[in-house]
């Protein structure tokens, strides 16, 4: 394998990992998307009590956290995809660890947020277990991007 | 990986963005690379060594716990 062929099967392997990412500007539409569905949710929770509404904060607050998650930074380079999968590396280890060990307290948390008046010990929804992976990724990465300043 | 790129940089008479800038990638990238928390990928390197106008083991080398026993015996 020559230089070029080698040079080409990196930058082959770099532009896969970039396939599936947004453009850098979504990561402001994200963050507007959790803002507003947050402000949404906690009015919803403190006067209107809508079911529907709801919901339709709780998925825009995943949708919001997705597109944070999937968007590029200014300069999209190699250290960038590395930081990136150690972050997804991360959130999955630590959501599943925080999903088993901090069950009770996590419940009682999402009970709390959500309103739900339920008995302790139910099991972790898909939507926490979403919003754990997804938040853990965000702040890991933001994280790690502080840490090689 | 032990690295020269600092001092490779300085003779170059180069600000860490400007390399960046050079080889197409972020200022933070050089940084972590100088301060060995970041292995390059081959790609990379190839640029520098492009860009120093030497070859990549001039400015990159393995430490010693990073060589293989059966190589330490040879040499």
């Amino acid at each position: 394998m020559n230089v070029k062929s080698f040079m080409e099967c990196e930058r082959k392997n770099l532009e896969k990992m970039k396939r599936y990412q947004l453009p850098n500007g979504f990561k402001k539409i994200g963050i507007g998307i959790i803002v507003v569905s947050l402000i949404t949710f906690f009015v919803n929770k403190f006067s209107i009590e809508n079911i529907d509404l709801k919901l339709t904060a709780k998925y825009g607050i995943l949708v919001g956290l997705l597109i944070v998650s999937i968007s590029k930074e200014k300069i999209e380079d190699e250290l960038i995809t590395s930081l990136r999968m150690q972050s997804y590396t991360f959130a999955f280890t630590a959501g599943v660890i925080i999903t088993l060990l901090t069950n009770p307290l996590f419940n009682y948390i999402a009970n709390f947020v959500s309103q739900k008046q339920q008995e302790n010990f139910q099991e972790v929804g898909d939507w926490e277990i979403l919003w754990i992976l997804l938040s853990v990724q965000i702040f890991y990465f933001e994280f790690l991007k502080g840490m090689n300043k | 990986m032990k690295n020269r790129l600092k001092i490779e940089r300085a003779i170059l008479d180069l600000t860490q963005d400007e390399l960046a800038n050079k080889i197409g990638v972020s200022r933070q990238t050089i940084s972590s690379i100088e301060k060995n928390r970041y292995v390059p990928s081959t790609v990379l390197a190839l640029r520098l060594s492009r860009l120093f106008d030497k070859p990549v083991n001039d400015f990159f080398e393995l430490d010693d716990s990073e060589i293989p026993v059966q190589n330490k015996e040879l040499s």
